[in-house]
C-alpha cells in the first residue's frame, strides 16, 4: 500500500517533464520503491534531519574528504551523501552490467589495435585523427604488449536514465576513474543509519570490490613472477582522490606509495623499505601517464618515477591502466563508440549512445554553432566535467565566447543534445524537504585476463543545484547510495 | 674504405648546492645498423656510481646513472668505437614511376603507418604562411624535391651558434633565419612533412676533418621516407646527403625525443653543464 499521506514527502514538487525514478507520471510510488517509500514515512522530517547531520559528520570523522581545485585555493570537502537510496530493479541491472563489460572489452580490443596494427582506421571505420591529434595518444606505446593483453583494467562508465526511462552513456572514464570508495562508504553509512530499511531489501553487496580489483591486478602480472608484489601509487595527499587512493590500499592489504618511495634499478621497480629493497611487480596507479617517468614523459613531473617506463615496457612490472589507455578516454573516440563494438565484437551495443556532433567535421561545425542553445559543448579531451558548457544556460555573450572558442580549435570540441537526466528525491539541507534532483550513475567495470567484473552497485552522483545538470564531485555534487536488487 | 671512429662524449655538471639524489640518462651511444659496426662502449662517471643500459620508449640503448651518495659535482665520459662502412648516398634504385610515387603518398595504409613522422609537432610547427615556403614540383621525383628541400633549408637559415637555442621553435627561426643543425633539421622536418613525406629527427655525431658546419657538440640531421626507396638521410645544415661521416645515435619526431641528456636531479640552487664531443677516425686496413 501506498502511503499517500507520506509525510516527509508532502512537500515533494513533481515537474511532469522530468523523468522522475520514484514516481510515474500519475504521481504513484513505483513499485520497486513502495517499500521504501512506506519506511520512510514512518520517520518526521526531523528524525530525517538528525540522521542526515549524524551521517554528514560521520564522513567528516573518517576524513572521507576530497579536494577542489579552484584557481585562488583548494579546498578538503566532504563529498555530500543522501539518505535516500537509489534502487536498480535486476531487469535493468542486467543491462547496465552487461553492457559496461561489453564497452570495456571492446575498448581493450580498440587500444590494441591502435597500438599495432591500425586495422579500424586502415579500414576507414574510424578516422587518423582519433589518434594524430590526441595528446593521450603515446608512440611509446606501438607494438608493446601489455601483460595479459589488457590496457584498460579499471573502467568508469558513466550512464543515465534518459525521459525515455532508457540507459545511455555518457562517458567511458578509462584513465584513472575515481569514486569506488564512496560506493563503499555510503552503503556503510546508510546501513548505520538506517539498517531497518536496508535490511528490508534483498541487495549486493559492495564490498567485494577490493578484492576484485586485487585479483584482476594478479591476473596481469609481469611473466615469472609467482606471487606479485602489489602497490598502489598516488600523487600524493593533495591530490582530490586521495582518500581512496588510501582506502584502496588498505582494502587490498597492499603499500600505498608514492613516486619518491620507488626507484628503478636495472629495468626493475623496487620499493624503498626499512628492510631495504622490495621488488614491486603490478603497480595500480593513479597517477596521469605525463607524470609517471620523467625521464621519458613531463620531465618536471616529481610525482613519478624516473625510470619506470622502461622497466614496463621490458615487462618487468605492469601498470594499471597501461599507458596510453587515456587514448581512448577521448569525447572523440566515444562518438564512435557504436562502430567500435561492431567492429571488434560483431556484437550490436547493448546501451544506448548519446548522438554526437564532431566539431572537426565543417557540417556538423555548422550545425553546432547555429544550434548551442539547445546542444552541450564539451572539450573532448578534459576530465571532471570542466571546461562544459550547457547550450541554455548561456546568456547571448557566452554563446560568442563558445562560439570563438570552438572556431578556434574545433577538434578540440564535441556537442551532444542536452539530455535529460533522470531526477531522483534529494534531501535539501536548505528547504529541509525532499526535492528533485538529476542524477547519473558511475559503474565500475574490472577486466582482466579471463577476468570481467562489474561491481554490483556503483556511484550514484547527484547534482545539488536545483535544475543542473553536472554532477561531477569537483563542480559541487553529492551522492547517493546504489542499491542493485538480487532477482 | 670502412672507417673506424674513436667518438668521446664528455658532460660536467656543477653544483651549488649538495645533491642528494639525482638521475641521469644519456641517448648518446650510436645505433648499430647496417652501416655502423659496433666495437666497443666505455662509460665512467667521476663518482664511481652505477652505469646501467636501459632502452627508451623509442627503442634506443641509454646509459642511465643514478648516485646513492651526495655530491655537487659529477663528470661523465663516454668512449665509443665503431666500424663504419663506406656510405655512397646515391647508390639506391631511384624512382622508376614518379607519378605512383606520388600516389603512395596519399593512401591511407602508407599515412596511418608513418602517421608518427608526419605528425606537427611542438618542434616542427610553422606559423600559417600567405604562400607555401616550400613546396613539391611533381613532375620532378620525390627524392630530386627532397634534395631540394636541403638545398632550400640551407640556403634559408644562417648557420649562426649562438642564435638559438634548444627551446626555439620553427616561429622564432623563421624570423631571425638564424640558427643551427637542430633549427635546419626542425625546418627540413616540416617541410618535408607538410609535402607529405615522412621525416624524422637524428642525432649523431658528425666527424667534422672535412671542415662541416656543426659544433663541439652532437650533431642532427633528418632522415626523409622515399617510397619504394627507403629511408634516406638528409643534413640540410650542410646541403649534403648523410654519409660516412655521420654517425648516428638516434631519431625522432623532433629535437625532444633525441635530446642526449635528460636528468632529473632533486637540489636547490643553480648548476652548471659543460658537454664536449671529440670525433676522430682513421682508416680501416
Amino acid at each position: 500500500m501506498v502511503n499517500l499521506e507520506n509525510q516527509i514527502f508532502s512537500s515533494y514538487q513533481r515537474n511532469p517533464v522530468l523523468f522522475d525514478e520514484i514516481f510515474d507520471e500519475r504521481g504513484q510510488v513505483k513499485e520497486v520503491y513502495s517499500k521504501l517509500f512506506n519506511l520512510y514515512g514512518e520517520h518526521s522530517i526531523n528524525d530525517y534531519v538528525n540522521l542526515n547531520e549524524k551521517a554528514k559528520s560521520s564522513f567528516f570523522n573518517q576524513g572521507i574528504t576530497f579536494q577542489v581545485y579552484d584557481k585562488k585555493k583548494t579546498q578538503e570537502k566532504i563529498f555530500p551523501f543522501d539518505l535516500f537510496p537509489r534502487i536498480i530493479p535486476p531487469e535493468e541491472w542486467k543491462i547496465i552490467e552487461s553492457g559496461a563489460i561489453q564497452r570495456s572489452r571492446a575498448l581493450n580490443l580498440f587500444l590494441w589495435d591502435i597500438y599495432h596494427d591500425k586495422k579500424i582506421i586502415k579500414q576507414g571505420i574510424v578516422p587518423m585523427e582519433l589518434i594524430s591529434s590526441s595528446a593521450n595518444y603515446l608512440d611509446q606505446m606501438n607494438n608493446v604488449d601489455p601483460p595479459g593483453g589488457i590496457y584498460n583494467h579499471i573502467s568508469g562508465t558513466d550512464v543515465i536514465k534518459h525521459t525515455d526511462g532508457q540507459y545511455y552513456v555518457l562517458e567511458d572514464n578509462i584513465r584513472c576513474p575515481s569514486g569506488v570508495s564512496y560506493v563503499i562508504c555510503n552503503r556503510t553509512a546508510l546501513k548505520r543509519a538506517l539498517f531497518g530499511v536496508f535490511n528490508h531489501y534483498k541487495t549486493y553487496s559492495v564490498t567485494n570490490y577490493a578484492e576484485n580489483l586485487l585479483d584482476l591486478l594478479e591476473t596481469v602480472k609481469p611473466k615469472g613472477v609467482d606471487v606479485p608484489n602489489v602497490v598502489v601509487i598516488t600523487p600524493g595527499m593533495f591530490n582530490s582522490a586521495f582518500y581512496e587512493h588510501s582506502y584502496l590500499a588498505k582494502t587490498m592489504g597492499v603499500e600505498l606509495v608514492e613516486g619518491r618511495d620507488l626507484f628503478v634499478e636495472n629495468d626493475f621497480v623496487y620499493m624503498k623499505t626499512i628492510q631495504g629493497p622490495q621488488k614491486v611487480d603490478v603497480i595500480y596507479r593513479r597517477i596521469d601517464d605525463a607524470f609517471i617517468d620523467p625521464l621519458e614523459f613531463r620531465p618536471d613531473s616529481s610525482l613519478g618515477v624516473p625510470g619506470l617506463f622502461a622497466a614496463y615496457k621490458k615487462g618487468n612490472v605492469t601498470l594499471a591502466n597501461a599507458p596510453g589507455t587515456g587514448v581512448a578516454d577521448d569525447k572523440a573516440v566515444y562518438t564512435y563508440m557504436p562502430e567500435i563494438i561492431r567492429y571488434y565484437l560483431n556484437e550490436e551495443p547493448i546501451l544506448n549512445n548519446v548522438h554526437t556532433y564532431h566539431c572537426s567535421r565543417p557540417k556538423e561545425l555548422k550545425y553546432v554553432l547555429n544550434n548551442i542553445e539547445n546542444l552541450v559543448i564539451k572539450p573532448v579531451d578534459e576530465a571532471g566535467g570542466y571546461g562544459i558548457s550547457i547550450g541554455n544556460r548561456l546568456s547571448k555573450k557566452e554563446i560568442e565566447v563558445v562560439k570563438a572558442q570552438i572556431l578556434l580549435s574545433p577538434r578540440k570540441y564535441v556537442a551532444q543534445p542536452i539530455m535529460s537526466l533522470s531526477v531522483h528525491p534529494t534531501y535539501i539541507d536548505k528547504s529541509e524537504s525532499f526535492e528533485q534532483r538529476h542524477v547519473d550513475l558511475r559503474t565500475f567495470t574490472v577486466l582482466g585476463k579471463d577476468k570481467e567484473f562489474v561491481l554490483k552497485g556503483g556511484l550514484t552522483r547527484v547534482a545539488l543545484k536545483r535544475g543542473n545538470l553536472i554532477v561531477n564531485s569537483s563542480q559541487g555534487g553529492g551522492s547517493k547510495d546504489t542499491w542493485v536488487l538480487k532477482t | 674504405m670502412p672507417l673506424e671512429y674513436s667518438i668521446t662524449y664528455k658532460a660536467e655538471n656543477t653544483y651549488e648546492e649538495w645533491v642528494y639524489e639525482a638521475y641521469w640518462q644519456f641517448l648518446v651511444i650510436p645505433e648499430e645498423n647496417e652501416s655502423q659496426q659496433f666495437i666497443g662502449v666505455n662509460f665512467t662517471n667521476t663518482i664511481n656510481a652505477n652505469n646501467e643500459f636501459s632502452i627508451n620508449g623509442h627503442g634506443f640503448k641509454t646509459i642511465r646513472v643514478h648516485p646513492k651518495q651526495k655530491f655537487n659535482e659529477i663528470g661523465f665520459e663516454a668512449n665509443f668505437k665503431l666500424i663504419k662502412k663506406e656510405i655512397n648516398p646515391f647508390d639506391f634504385k631511384p624512382e622508376e614511376d614518379i607519378s605512383r610515387s606520388y600516389e603512395k603518398i596519399q593512401e591511407l595504409d602508407f599515412k596511418v603507418d608513418y602517421e608518427a613522422f608526419l605528425r606537427t609537432t611542438h618542434f616542427t610547427h610553422i606559423p600559417e604562411q600567405k604562400t607555401p615556403l616550400f613546396q613539391f614540383d611533381l613532375a620532378k621525383s620525390i627524392f630530386d624535391n627532397i634534395q631540394k628541400l636541403n638545398e632550400y633549408t640551407y640556403g634559408y637559415i644562417h648557420f649562426n651558434a649562438d642564435a638559438t637555442d634548444v627551446q626555439t621553435t620553427l616561429d622564432e627561426v623563421l624570423k631571425i633565419r638564424q640558427g643551427v643543425c637542430q633549427d635546419f633539421t626542425h625546418l627540413f622536418c616540416a617541410l618535408a612533412r607538410m609535402n607529405g613525406i615522412p621525416a624524422r629527427y637524428v642525432s649523431g655525431y658528425l666527424h667534422q676533418g672535412n671542415g662541416y658546419f656543426g659544433d663541439s657538440q652532437m650533431h642532427a640531421w633528418a632522415e626523409a621516407f622515399i617510397p619504394h626507396v627507403g629511408w634516406l638521410g638528409f643534413d640540410p645544415t650542410n646541403n649534403i646527403l648523410a654519409g660516412t661521416n655521420h654517425i648516428k645515435v638516434a631519431h625522432g619526431k623532433d629535437y625532444s625525443d633525441c635530446s642526449p641528456l635528460k636528468g632529473v636531479v632533486y637540489t636547490a640552487g643553480k648548476n652548471e653543464t659543460v658537454h664536449s664531443v671529440q670525433v676522430s677516425s682513421q682508416n680501416q686496413q
